[in-house]
């Protein structure tokens, strides 16, 4: 009867899950590594920060804004942190001075879009480059990678150390999920992130103070950026700033999409990030042990995302009654 | 006669709940039959079928003889029935001559061209629209003129208009009758639904009533009355009539000055008005569309600014204020319920335990610190019951709900917010009668309890029948004042239009 009941309200989310299940089921039977307790502890781990971005991602959305400077902000700002350190100020000073330059741009754009009232689409696309832009050229200046200084201690640990055998990006990507979540569901900014989403001019005369709230969303998406960034650095003892210009943004935004978090705002949650990142998880996994082409990889990743929406509007067809103007 | 439309023991379901049981309808050419009932009765989603949007459970749809097919509402169109809806369909982006046109378009589409003839033919329906005017330029009452014309203009056979007068001036919907009548002797068959039974008596060739989704009774115009018409709408004789006015009704006393407003401005819309509103009684505020009443209530709740320079004063008990938006207002215990609760009344992907839990988060008065489940679970059973909300339980999305049922909702999310001042804009606009009663109920007890509450309405009867004093609002400003003594239906409507 549960089950019944689990088909019946088939959405994006639930699809996408099954999608997870049974691509996982295929993998374990016919790919030999695949089951192997190591294989999906890396296959976590490798999709741990586009999780995490993921989280800063959702909570913009829900807003109804979109933030494409997150891999920019993420980059820059723990590339130079790293920078600083090499120049000998000592790892938390580099590190706060890092994590308040994330915060620091991400309350210009968040200002941009709600004071100034510009489009977030092109506020954090033109932030993204601004970012990127100074940073390589007042910030990082010479290279493109900044490697690991060899005396970040203890955070070190955060990229490459294990909790009872986890690996700490997924641990800390569990961890701020639920942060998220309890961020979302319990506190009233969260309810209000939800409302301003659904419906900002009823917010507005709601009483609920609607700009602020908006700085709000993209400073937040700001620091997790940041935590997104050190877990980067620190797996792969480096930070290349290059990957600004990869399409590595685009991913962010399939996982969220891909789990069934509405771009028009007000409907989705945490949930849904945590169901998008695992499918592409399991997909990037079975198709690197497969050895497919990284080009191929890109069409397929794009064709699960296209069915899992062409399904959902099959399923939940949009009448009057559930559908929703600027549904993008 | 054979007839048009012919609908035969039409059951809808939506989710296993019946909109329509055994509905029977019958329309015949040329004739303007009104289709009326409280909201949720089943009026719009038995137009909707009419319109070919939705599929009936059960039953068939008959159209010249031919069964309807369904899903698609441009066959309906094709076919020649047009809907003229309550939310206009119009692309705001697109001009007045060009929404006209849609759909109709030659595969060249010259402007001058359409601009010419869209011209000549609102000049023959005798609508003053400009057709070169983008339609988000538009106010309400010239939007629905575009939108009956587009239906006059897809040669349909069979029109119906739901609502079409609610926004329309007197003059307005002189010339929207004349019109009506015009295409019946055309051979076009009207379907008209309106909560203003005096219009549906006027207009109309034959009546259905609706009620819970069934069929109440089809008779000729002529055999009903307005006491009938309700006591078959409500299913119960209502022993006093909505607006009767009750002679031995008294106002109630002035309390102390809750807000004075003085001078005030706002571009062209608001001009140097001035008034005060007093606790413990109703100030009703009438003005027909574009005097600025909209305005200056969105003024002092903070929802709009005033002009910086020369903007007037506007005082709270005494204390000068001017709000930039509306947080600050609702904190100083000003609410305002708005007359449009679709754009910017409630959450639509949101139940209406949460609607109303969040206007209690946003105005600080929520028990702890977290969001409790429990306390919005409680709020909503506490309001929906206070306030009558018929709906499945707190757990039942808006957007579902009823216009009635929305406006409570509205409602309960404003008062959560312990207001002292309550502005209720249109408060009854889109509701049906049933709900417009317990609606004056739910006004009247608030200033029996002491707060100062204004009322703004372009329908007589009801500031009327609900206000202690009586401002009247005419281009941007209000002209004058009557006690409800003196107030009179034609002393008002003077003061408003000359």
């Amino acid at each position: 009867m549960r089950s019944l009941g689990f088909m019946r309200h088939l959405n994006q989310e639930k699809i996408v899950l099954l999608l997870t299940a049974l691509l996982f089921v295929v993998f374990s039977l016919t790919l030999n590594n695949f089951l192997a307790g190591d294989n999906i502890l890396s296959l976590m781990r490798s999709v741990a920060v586009l999780g995490i971005l993921g989280l800063g991602m959702l909570v913009v959305v829900l807003g109804r804004g979109i933030d494409l400077s997150l891999v920019a902000v993420m980059a820059i700002s723990v590339a130079w942190s790293m920078q600083l350190i090499h120049e000998g100020l000592p790892v938390s000073v580099a590190l706060t001075i890092g994590l308040l330059f994330a915060l620091g741009i991400a309350l210009c754009t968040g200002i941009l879009v709600a004071y100034a009232e510009i489009p977030p689409l092109f506020a954090t696309l033109a932030m993204a480059t601004f970012v990127y832009g100074f940073g390589r050229a007042h910030l990082i200046v010479g290279t493109d990678v900044v490697y690991m200084p060899k005396t970040m201690g203890w955070v070190v640990s955060l990229g490459q150390g294990k909790l009872l055998g986890v690996p700490m990006p997924i641990v800390v990507a569990a961890g701020m999920a639920l942060v998220v979540f309890l961020f979302l569901r319990f506190t009233k900014i969260g309810s209000f992130i939800y409302a301003i989403g659904d419906n900002l001019a009823a917010s507005r005369i709601s009483g609920i103070a609607v700009r602020p709230m908006l700085v709000l969303q993209y400073v937040l998406s700001g620091g997790i950026a940041f935590v997104a960034g050190i877990i980067t650095a620190t797996s792969v003892e480096a930070m290349n700033t290059r990957i600004v210009n990869s399409n590595m943004i685009y991913d962010v935004i399939l996982v969220v999409v891909l789990g069934g978090v509405g771009l028009s705002g007000g409907r989705g949650n945490v949930r849904n990030v945590i169901v998008g990142t695992l499918l592409i998880g399991v997909l990037m996994n079975g198709m690197t042990i497969m050895d497919v082409q990284y080009t191929v990889q890109n069409v397929i990743k794009s064709l699960i995302l296209l069915l899992a929406i062409v399904v959902d509007s099959i399923v939940n067809p949009r009448d009057e009654q559930t559908g929703q103007q600027g549904d993008i | 006669m054979n007839p048009i439309l012919e609908l035969k023991n039409v059951t809808k379901e939506f989710h296993g709940v019946a909109a329509l049981r055994n509905v029977n309808f019958t329309l015949y050419p040329g004739e303007v039959h009104s289709l009326l009932g409280e909201n949720g009765a089943g009026k719009s989603t038995l137009t909707k079928i009419m319109a070919g949007v939705y599929e009936p459970t059960q039953g068939e749809v008959v159209f010249n003889g031919e069964p309807m097919t369904f899903g698609r509402p441009a066959d309906a169109l094709g076919k020649g029935i047009a809907m003229v809806f309550q939310e206009t369909s119009l692309v705001p982006s697109l001009t007045v001559a060009q929404n006209i046109y849609l759909g109709n378009e030659k595969f060249l589409n010259r402007l001058r061209g359409i601009y010419i003839a869209a011209q000549q033919f609102l000049q023959s329906l005798n609508f003053g629209v400009d057709p070169t005017l983008y339609v988000s330029q538009l106010g309400a009452a010239q939007k629905q003129m575009v939108e009956i014309a587009r239906a006059v203009h897809h040669k349909a056979k069979v029109i119906i208009f739901d609502e079409p007068t609610a926004t329309l001036t007197p003059e307005e919907k002189h010339h929207f009758f004349s019109l009506v009548n015009r295409l019946k002797r055309e051979g076009v068959s009207i379907i008209f639904i309106s909560h203003a039974l005096e219009e549906a008596l006027a207009i109309s060739d034959r009546i259905t009533i609706l009620r819970d989704g069934q069929h109440v009774i089809t008779d000729d115009a002529r055999n009903f009355d307005r006491d009938k018409i309700i006591a078959s709408m409500v299913g119960r004789s209502l022993s006093a009539e909505l607006y009767s006015r009750d002679k031995t009704r008294k106002a109630r006393p002035y309390g102390h000055k809750v807000l004075s407003v003085q001078n005030l401005s706002m571009g062209k819309m608001v001009r140097n008005t001035s008034f005060s509103v007093y606790a413990g009684q109703i100030t009703g505020i009438f003005g027909l569309i574009g005097s600025g009443r909209t305005e200056t209530a969105k003024i002092i709740s903070g929802v709009v600014k005033r002009d910086f320079f020369h903007g007037g004063e506007v005082r709270l008990e005494g204390k000068s204020v001017r709000y930039r938006v509306p947080r600050p207002a609702v904190k100083d215990g000003i609410v305002y319920v708005t007359e449009d609760r679709k754009i910017e009344g409630f959450f639509e992907t949101k139940s209406i335990a949460e609607n109303i839990y969040l206007n209690l988060l946003s105005a600080d008065l929520n028990r702890g610190v977290v969001v409790s489940h429990s306390e919005m679970m409680d709020l909503a059973r506490d309001w929906t019951r206070r306030l009558n909300v018929k709906a499945i339980d707190g757990n039942a999305r808006v957007i579902e709900l009823s216009g009635g049922n929305q406006q409570k909702v509205v409602i309960a999310k404003a008062l959560i917010q312990k207001p002292k001042l309550v502005i209720f804009d249109e408060p009854t606009r889109g509701v049906d009668v049933g709900a417009i009663a317990e609606l004056h109920q739910v006004i009247n007890e608030l200033a029996d309890a002491g707060l100062a509450v204004v009322v703004i309405s372009s329908y007589l009867p009801e500031i009327l029948n609900l206000a202690d004093r009586i401002l009247v609002s005419r281009q941007g400003r209000v002209v004058e004042e009557f006690s409800t003594e003196e107030a009179t239906e034609e002393k008002i409507m003077y003061a408003a239009v000359h």
